[in-house]
């Protein structure tokens, strides 16, 4: 099923090359789009994800993950553009391309009238592969009941089945859609401490999310959806760039007058404070501080912008520096 | 500003408002929900009430010709057993009554157990009753409003039917009390799916619980329609009463006192449980843990009988016990009496005679290819279920494709099917034999097989209709069954031409064990479904996966 790719596929500026070794790449979609009517749900998805990666998918509600999942599953159809998982379309051959994949949905639709362990068994039939002893550990863990039947389950206590069911297959990729949703904090970190297992041996984690510290504590590599389009991904480091750096800086005495600089925002930070929201390079305002206040510095503290910062970035409608 | 003024000025009466507000909000939602099959079900009362005056004067058009059909037909105790005992059968009103009332006083109660059901069960089930308890409803009012909505439906019908006999030529006053003697069912069963669906934990076993009351109501007026001194028993059922309220043969409008009586009495008890008990739960406690049983899990083929499982006993021992009782009245069947001509008009609905045993039974198989029909269209909507609340997306996500999937389940139907029309003949001879009637056994199977070309058809073309409009395939499909089988019984008697009659397949059945089995046209039938089948599975596998 592996086509050729178009030489003149853009290359992923952020992203790590794989096009030239296909068994390198656990996803690769081009220019994969979907419409629902009036609706462009997806337009023009350009994703590699490598084998290994952890790959989060961030997005508010309604901006297309699941549509790219569906699609990426072979669930829905493309309007246009192809996607793939290990160089295998899932929509012409999905028996084989879901052999290496394990899908958890973003709402636990499982069958009432079992119970887990009976779900478990009868997911683990149908799948292959399942890791039984590893599974069990899982159940344990996670702290459920599989005794109860499936409509007698909390939505939380579902999603623990989907996400046991899931990572017990030990599938080359696992693909997570809002995984967490339903979970207390407690399993929310037991989450956190299989999906790093899962990352040790090897397996590929594809995390659709809209919980960024979740997204910021376990991803390699980020992708922020809007409004179908991906308007920004690469490492966190390399997002970083985008968004202002705050530094905050305390004086001993009174805070001096500054100089108007480009690209920096100064605010009051409390009566011997200012608080500088640095978009551009830091060297003028560092300059700027020697010469008027430097001897009079207290404290001088700098920060990167937080993965929330960045997200409200893409997302901030007034903000006219993001064109989705 | 002027709203704000006045809902202070009336703040004694505001919650009393508001309340009034809600209920209605919810009424007219409930009556939404319901409008397809409220439709569906008011075009068939409006089509059979016009079609039966029509059809009757057609066949029927002399005194003479009326008087010897009272004297055979009608009188026959096998045919009382699906139209009820017939009054007056000489006069058009006197047949409509009989005929009409008949048939749709058992169509009627099915609607209102559908219809409580889907408002207070399936609501409840999905968390939608939760929610409007949590906004400030009271139970009692939410209990109301769905009633209300149902009433609306209920005389939606009322019209329907009274309008198909207007239409038909029968006289305003007893049209409108004939429709109302058949639509006083649907409040006596809206109570039992009421009742049901307090006592039952989940929709499918209040569905269960609803039609094996039906069932059972059903049983004692044949029993009181066929068996000789039995007539009493026609006041220990619904659908007796319907019977006794004598529409346009003596009309005994006193009678409607117990249908009334009755949904009173039901619909109370069933606002009381809902009023006292836990929501999202029933009477019946269901088990919430169990030990693991792991037969059936291996596939999704064996995962979806293990589901149907439930569902296939039940059809299985309803057309059984169904077969058994048309067996042993098959016994009471004699050519005495029935002329020649007669047996000419009666051979149009295409059984051949039906004044022998044998012959009777051959008739009554087209009621059992009906059956096996909707058995196909309801594992077609089994399967549109798992979509429709999205576990599809679940199990197809898995190594699964998509056309194993439906083609397992269509095996899985054919399968079924093949079971049940085999249990139909050997009950219907095991029943006859135990009176006996001299019949084979071979040939009772063979009747039962005979089923099979018309069920296949049909699951063929509900499977086509699943892959082209998933949401509404249930519709479609039920609605072609319907239309195919009631077109074969008044098809014939329109005067209609014969390519046109013979448009439904169930004039294309040989009915064994009368007449010989029709190889060419069971081929072709089955030939049909197959395409059909075929063209499904390849539709389904390049379309996306629709939710609800």
């Amino acid at each position: 099923m592996r086509r050729p790719r178009p030489s003149q596929t853009p290359l992923d500026p952020h992203g790590i090359d794989a096009r030239g070794d296909p068994a390198a790449t656990a996803i690769h979609t081009e220019g994969l789009s979907k419409r629902y009517g009036d609706t462009l749900a997806l337009d023009r998805l350009d994703l590699t994800v490598a084998r290994g990666e952890v790959y989060g998918y961030l997005g508010p509600n309604g901006a297309g993950k699941t549509t790219t999942i569906r699609l990426l599953l072979g669930l829905h159809r493309p309007t246009a553009g192809s996607g793939e998982l290990f160089g295998v379309d899932a929509w012409r051959d999905p028996v084989a391309a879901h052999r290496r994949v394990a899908y958890v949905a973003g709402e636990p639709f499982l069958w009432p009238a079992l119970t887990s362990a009976e779900t478990f068994e009868f997911l683990a039939r149908v799948h292959g592969g399942t890791d039984v002893a590893y599974r069990d550990v899982l159940v344990q863990r996670f702290q459920l009941d599989t005794r109860k039947k499936i409509r007698a389950l909390s939505k939380g206590n579902r999603q623990k089945v989907q996400l046991i069911a899931a990572l017990a297959t030990r599938a080359e990729l696992l693909l997570l859609d809002e995984p967490t949703a339903g979970l207390d904090p407690l399993m929310e970190m037991t989450f956190r401490e299989c999906v790093e297992e899962a990352k040790q041996r090897g397996q590929t984690v594809f995390l659709s999310s809209h919980i960024l510290s979740e997204v910021e504590a376990l991803c390699d590599r980020v992708g922020i959806l809007r409004k179908g389009r991906l308007v920004d991904q690469g490492t966190l480091q390399e997002l970083r760039h985008l968004a202002a750096q705050t530094v905050e800086v305390t004086f001993a005495g009174g805070t001096p007058e500054l100089p108007p600089l480009a690209g920096v925002h100064v605010e009051s930070a409390g009566p011997n404070a200012l608080r500088f929201e640095v978009s551009e390079s830091i060297g003028p305002l560092i300059a700027a501080l020697s010469v008027t206040g430097g001897s009079s510095i207290k404290t001088l503290t700098s920060r990167e912008p937080s993965l929330e910062e960045i997200f409200l970035h893409h997302y901030d409608g007034s903000d006219g520096r993001v064109d989705g | 500003m002027a709203s704000a003024a006045v809902s202070v000025a009336s703040a004694p009466g505001s919650s009393a408002a508001a309340g009034l507000g809600a209920a209605r909000a919810l009424a007219r939602r409930a009556f939404r929900d319901a409008r397809v099959r409220t439709i569906a079900f008011a075009y068939l009362f409006a089509l059979y009430a016009y079609i039966q005056p029509v059809g009757y004067r057609h066949a029927y058009p002399t005194l003479a010709g009326r008087l010897a059909f009272a004297h055979s037909f009608a009188g026959n105790a096998a045919i009382r057993l699906f139209y009820g005992y017939p009054y007056d059968p000489v006069t058009v009103a006197g047949y409509c009554a009989w005929r009409v009332g008949g048939t749709l006083a058992i169509v009627a109660p099915v609607f209102g157990l559908l219809a409580a059901v889907r408002a207070l069960r399936t609501e409840e089930d999905a968390g939608r009753t939760e929610l409007v308890l949590a906004g400030g409803v009271g139970r009692g009012t939410a209990y109301l409003s769905a009633m209300a909505a149902i009433a609306a439906g209920m005389l939606i019908l009322w019209l329907a039917e009274f309008a198909g006999f207007l239409a038909g030529g029968l006289a305003a006053g007893g049209s409108a009390y004939l429709a109302l003697a058949t639509t006083s069912l649907v409040p006596v069963f809206v109570g039992v799916g009421a009742l049901a669906s307090q006592l039952a934990p989940t929709r499918r076993i209040a569905l269960e619980l609803g039609s094996a009351t039906i069932g059972l109501f059903l049983l004692l007026r044949v029993i009181a329609d066929t068996s000789s001194g039995a007539g009493w028993l026609r006041w220990a059922t619904p659908l007796g009463w319907a019977e006794e309220l004598r529409p346009f043969t003596g009309a005994r409008p006193l009678v409607l006192l117990l249908p009334v009586a009755a949904s009173a009495l039901l619909l109370a008890a069933a606002a009381r449980i809902a009023a006292g008990r836990d929501v999202g739960t029933g009477v019946i406690p269901s088990r919430d843990s169990a030990a693991p049983r792991l037969r059936l899990l291996s596939s999704p083929i064996a995962q979806a009988l293990r589901g149907e499982r439930g569902g296939l006993t039940v059809w299985l021992t309803c057309t059984g016990a169904f077969a058994l009782v048309l067996g042993m009245v098959s016994a009471s069947i004699s050519s005495a009496g029935i002329s020649k001509s007669i047996q000419r008009e009666i051979a149009k609905y295409g059984s051949g005679s039906i004044a022998t045993p044998t012959g009777y039974l051959a008739f009554v198989f087209i009621f059992f290819i009906l059956a096996v029909s909707l058995f196909a269209c309801a594992q077609i909507g089994a399967a549109r279920q798992e979509e429709a609340d999205e576990r599809l997306e679940t199990l197809l996500a898995q190594p699964v494709g998509r056309r194993g999937w439906l083609g397992g389940r269509l095996l899985l139907a054919a399968s079924a099917s093949v079971a049940i029309s085999l249990v139909a003949g050997l009950l219907t001879w095991a029943g006859a034999v135990s009176q006996g009637v001299h019949i084979s056994l071979p040939r009772m199977l063979e009747a039962g097989a005979n089923c099979l070309p018309v069920a296949l058809l049909f699951l063929g073309i509900a499977a086509l209709a699943y892959a082209v409009v998933p949401r509404a395939s249930s519709g479609i499909a039920y609605g072609l069954v319907t239309v195919a089988f009631l077109w074969e019984l008044v098809g014939s008697l329109l005067g209609v031409p014969k390519w046109l009659v013979e448009v439904t397949p169930f004039q294309h059945v040989g009915f064994v064990p009368t007449q010989a089995f029709r190889p060419g046209a069971a081929a072709i039938m089955v030939g049909i479904g197959a395409l059909a089948a075929a063209v499904a599975l390849g539709v389904f596998a390049r379309r996306d996966l629709a939710g609800s």
